[in-house]
């Protein structure tokens, strides 16, 4: 565990070196004006439900670091019940946030049709992978995090299951621990997902198997330590590797059929109290230094010269994202179907 | 005074009689605003989301007709009626004879037992399921691993995933509710009744049943409710331990129409509304057998420290005694505590993963841990304080009758306990973030919200002890020209005392332990424990959950310890003064 430790140091260090390689200068002069703006406001309120607490702290304080002078308030929940906070405020119109950041894009294309998140461009943008440069046409919501599906195993199992239809064999009977669509986003990514590869024979042939299904999928890598079961599907990447990365014995595979890749995503909100800051804030999370941070906790990273922990780069993993058109009613028939099909 | 001419006799009385009405009017015109504010604005708001729909924002009934209009949305109705009746039938079973077996009897370990019984009290119900988890899962529950190495079995003992350890689970952890109350009522009772009994021949288990619970049948109907209640309202059990089997209850069932879009917080509100009228018929019950009858247990005798002999029964009542300490602290909490120990919990308990790392992180490192627990504290003691007042006096006003409609009151107060915290939040949300009353992201609305849902417990805590009072002593304090006022400062809150601070445990327990009802009020500078533990266990951190869960008991059993402290001392000085009393 000890390479590990070192490996993240050094990898750290390189990243710093690329960076003042590339001159990156740590504030830059479109964030200076910025800055200055924020720190008039004077605070910020960051309500996030992607990342967990650890994480998303790490990133506030490293904010806090950066640009002193702001009061930097951090609410962390889980995804939709900050979204619905949201909800909450803007119904009762005491918008409370700055910064909301969440795991389902479907919070913000209903923020957006309320008007109530503001149009702009973060100034380094051109930072993150292509394919999550411009996801909203308007500018309303920019990725925020990067979160990827795959099977989890405990290390007692010698080979793995590969890909998605590889959990259908017959070894992997009463063993395999599962997240309810009906409770996790990331769970229905991967159930709409799967329906579109496979249709409904999956999750027939799914159900067969007898997988015990938790709620969130997290619950995948509690029941792979314990030893209750011992494959994971629809797990948590990330999350997966910490807690490999602790010493526990627990391992990660990437399916061959591809990983189910989900956005996280962040918004200003039209009538956020501190919005300068907001902004601010989602130019700093395409910052070296939080992709630093994401890298070290095993999350991938928001730039494309920061790589993961361990030397990952989003070239070197086969994904899938769900299509965005029809998404809310996919998600809601992905549900009505495994509960029909799986209970 | 009685020196005193006739006619200013008569002026003063009448003085008197004015002043004694104002102040009786003061105090009641306080009450109700402070009840409009606490309850009926936030409950307005739950019943008037329920008639809206959730796309549109239009008037509907269309909620309403929905909960009946499919199998989905009433089977989880009938699934937690289920769970609930089944644990408040087995909390009573086993909370009653436990109450009775700590408070009267001289069993051995009598005060461990009732330590530990207030412990299961303080441990929120996920990190309970979670401890059972750990214990009982079908193949890697502990103890089901033990059970195929002596058996030789390939099966497991215990499916914790059913509904049957669910029943179990929260049951257990339900008990102390019956516990604390009736425990509290026996120490209040006097001894000569249960003498009678005996030298009329009569044994002991039958003077239990016959003499005992008989009187203490106010609390232990309280008990019964609450332990039903909480059945209906318990989210982390279920959520862990039903989710596998695909069985949803109301709370589940809540958290699902949370998830969807937008969240369906308007067909929550309405899909809260049969557990109102399930819990009225309930309290409309109690009232029906309570009665006419009488409970007067406190006249004006003074009462013996004596306990009942057990003989031979000592060990066997021991074992009993020893169920709900073993199955909801003591096992769970070996597995909480190693967890809480380790460096990476699922390499188990071996010497090189042995760490207090996550304790000096929580109390040293970690700020937001820090606030977390000092805003706990705080925040449970000052709503439990403000429930116990407010508890006594709405039930001295519904006890001694002062006042016409105070049923109605009564009613009113022990309405927000049924409703799910989730919806509860959204109706303090919406009562409180509006002008002229903006508390949003104050510690007034946390406490707030608490003092209102846990006032049930305070209400019905503060009625059972009344019920106990004979009026008969505050008449002699009338009769001699004490106020209402000060007839209830000196005569009744004196007696009341010891339950009281029992009282106040029940409340400020729950409220420490308490999720859901926080979830939409808290914010950064006022998070309490339970929501950062949650957070912990959303992001997987189940070290840090378990240290943070150990640090939450630590701190409650010191307060639970200090009010025993309390009361103890009250109750040693009583004896005392009645034993003045009695010499000569």
């Amino acid at each position: 565990m000890a390479a590990f430790s070192r490996r993240h140091v050094l990898m750290g260090g390189a990243a710093s070196l690329a960076a003042s390689a590339l001159r990156i200068s740590p504030v830059s002069a479109a964030d200076d004006a910025l800055y200055a703006a924020a720190k008039k406001e004077g605070a910020l309120n960051l309500y996030w439900g992607s990342y967990e607490q650890k994480t998303i702290e790490e990133i506030r304080d490293a904010f806090k670091a950066k640009y002193p002078g702001i009061e930097v308030s951090l609410l962390r929940q889980a995804s939709q019940t900050i979204f619905t906070r949201l909800r909450l405020e803007i119904q009762n119109d005491a918008v409370q946030c700055d910064s909301i950041g969440t795991t389902n894009l479907l919070h913000y294309k209903d923020l957006q049709k309320l008007g109530a998140i503001q149009p702009f461009k973060p100034t380094n943008i051109d930072m993150v992978p292509e394919a999550f440069r411009s996801i909203d046409p308007e500018n309303t919501y920019h990725v925020g995090a990067i979160s990827l599906t795959t099977i989890n195993q405990s290390t007692s199992v010698n080979a793995p299951p590969t890909s998605w239809t590889a959990l259908l064999d017959a070894p992997w009977a009463n063993q395999i621990t599962t997240g309810s669509p009906a409770f996790s986003g990331d769970v229905a990514s991967w159930v709409v997902a799967i329906r579109k590869k496979y249709g409904d024979d999956f999750l027939r042939a799914f159900t067969k198997q007898k997988p015990k299904v938790g709620q969130s999928n997290v619950d995948t890598v509690t029941d792979i330590l314990s030893g209750e079961r011992k494959v994971g599907s629809a797990a948590p990447f990330s999350y997966s590797l910490t807690q490999q990365a602790a010493g526990n014995p627990i391992g990660v595979t990437v399916p061959s059929d591809d990983a189910i890749l989900n956005l996280g995503l962040t918004a200003v909100p039209t009538k956020a109290p501190h919005p300068n800051a907001g902004k601010l804030f989602t130019d700093f999370l395409y910052s070296v230094e939080v992709s630093n941070i994401l890298a070290k906790n095993f999350w991938p990273t928001l730039r494309t010269d920061v790589p993961w922990a361990e030397g990952r780069t989003l070239e070197s993993i086969k994904w899938y994202r769900n299509p965005v058109d029809n998404l809310a009613a996919e998600v809601a028939e992905g549900i009505a179907k495994w509960k029909e099909i799986v209970g | 005074m009685a020196s005193s001419p006739s006619v200013s006799a008569a002026r003063s009385a009448s003085v008197g009689y004015r002043r004694h009405h104002a102040f009786r009017l003061i105090v009641l015109v306080i009450l109700l605003a402070v009840l409009a504010l606490l309850i009926v604005q936030p409950l307005g708001w739950i019943v008037f989301n329920s008639f809206h729909d959730d796309d549109t924002g239009q008037w509907t009934l269309r909620n309403y007709v929905q909960i009946f209009a499919s199998t989905s949305r009433w089977v989880p109705l009938f699934n937690s009626l289920l769970l609930a009746t089944a644990v408040a039938v087995i909390s009573t079973l086993l909370g009653v004879p436990l109450a009775w077996l700590v408070a009267r009897t001289d069993m051995p370990m009598r005060g461990f037992i009732h330590l530990l019984t207030m412990a299961a009290f303080v441990t929120p119900s996920f990190i309970g399921a979670l401890g059972w988890i750990l214990l009982a899962a079908p193949n890697s529950g502990w103890l089901n691993v033990g059970w195929r190495a002596l058996s030789g079995a390939d099966w497991p003992l215990l499916n914790i995933y059913s509904m049957i350890g669910t029943i179990f689970v929260c049951s257990i952890f339900t008990v102390p509710y019956t516990f604390t109350l009736v425990s509290s009522a026996l120490e209040e009772m006097p001894v000569e009744l249960e003498d009678a009994a005996t030298t009329l021949g009569s044994g002991v288990v039958k003077t239990m049943f016959s003499v005992t619970i008989p009187l203490v049948m106010p609390a232990v109907l309280v008990g019964f409710i609450l332990s039903f209640i909480q059945g209906m309202t318990l989210f982390g059990v279920p959520a862990f331990l039903l989710t596998p089997s695909g069985t949803l209850v109301v709370t589940t069932k809540l958290a699902e129409f949370y998830q969807l879009f937008p969240p369906a917080l308007y067909m929550s509100a309405a899909y809260c509304m049969p557990l109102i009228a399930i819990t009225g018929m309930l309290f409309y019950a109690r009232r029906r057998i309570l009665g006419r009858r009488q409970f007067t247990t406190v006249g004006g005798k003074g009462r013996a420290g004596r306990k009942i002999r057990l003989k031979g029964w000592r060990l066997p009542a021991l074992a009993f005694a020893l169920i709900v300490p073993i199955t909801a602290v003591v096992l769970p909490y070996i597995a909480i505590v190693l967890v809480s120990l380790s460096r990476a919990w699922g390499l188990g308990p071996i010497p090189s993963n042995l760490t207090l790392h996550w304790y000096r992180w929580a109390i040293f490192e970690n700020a937001e841990t820090q606030r977390a627990i000092v805003n706990s504290l705080l925040y449970a003691g000052i709503a439990a304080s403000f429930c116990m007042i407010i508890g006594i006096l709405v039930a001295y006003i519904v006890e001694r009758k002062l006042l016409r409609g105070a049923g109605l009151i009564a009613a009113l107060v022990t309405i927000p306990i049924i409703i799910p915290g989730i919806v509860l939040s959204v109706g303090f949300f919406s009562a409180y973030t509006r002008q002229p009353l903006n508390l949003y992201g104050t510690a007034t609305i946390i406490i707030a919200a608490f003092v209102a849902t846990f006032l049930p417990i305070a209400y019905s805590q503060a009625g059972s002890i009344l019920k106990g009072i004979s009026p008969d002593l505050e008449r002699a304090a009338r009769s001699v020209g004490a106020t209402e006022a000060r007839t209830f400062a000196s005569i009744t809150a004196p007696l009341m005392r010891g339950g009281l601070v029992a009282g106040w445990l029940l409340v400020f327990i729950p409220i420490m332990r308490e999720l859901s009802v926080a979830i939409f009020l808290v914010s950064p500078r006022t998070n309490v424990m339970t929501t950062l533990i949650y957070n912990y266990k959303d992001g997987g951190n189940y070290e840090a959950v378990c240290a943070a869960s150990a640090l939450l008991l630590f701190a409650t059993l010191i307060v639970v310890l200090l009010a025993r402290f309390v009361t103890e001392g009250a109750a040693y000085r009583r004896r005392n003064a009645a034993s003045l009393g009695a010499a000569p």
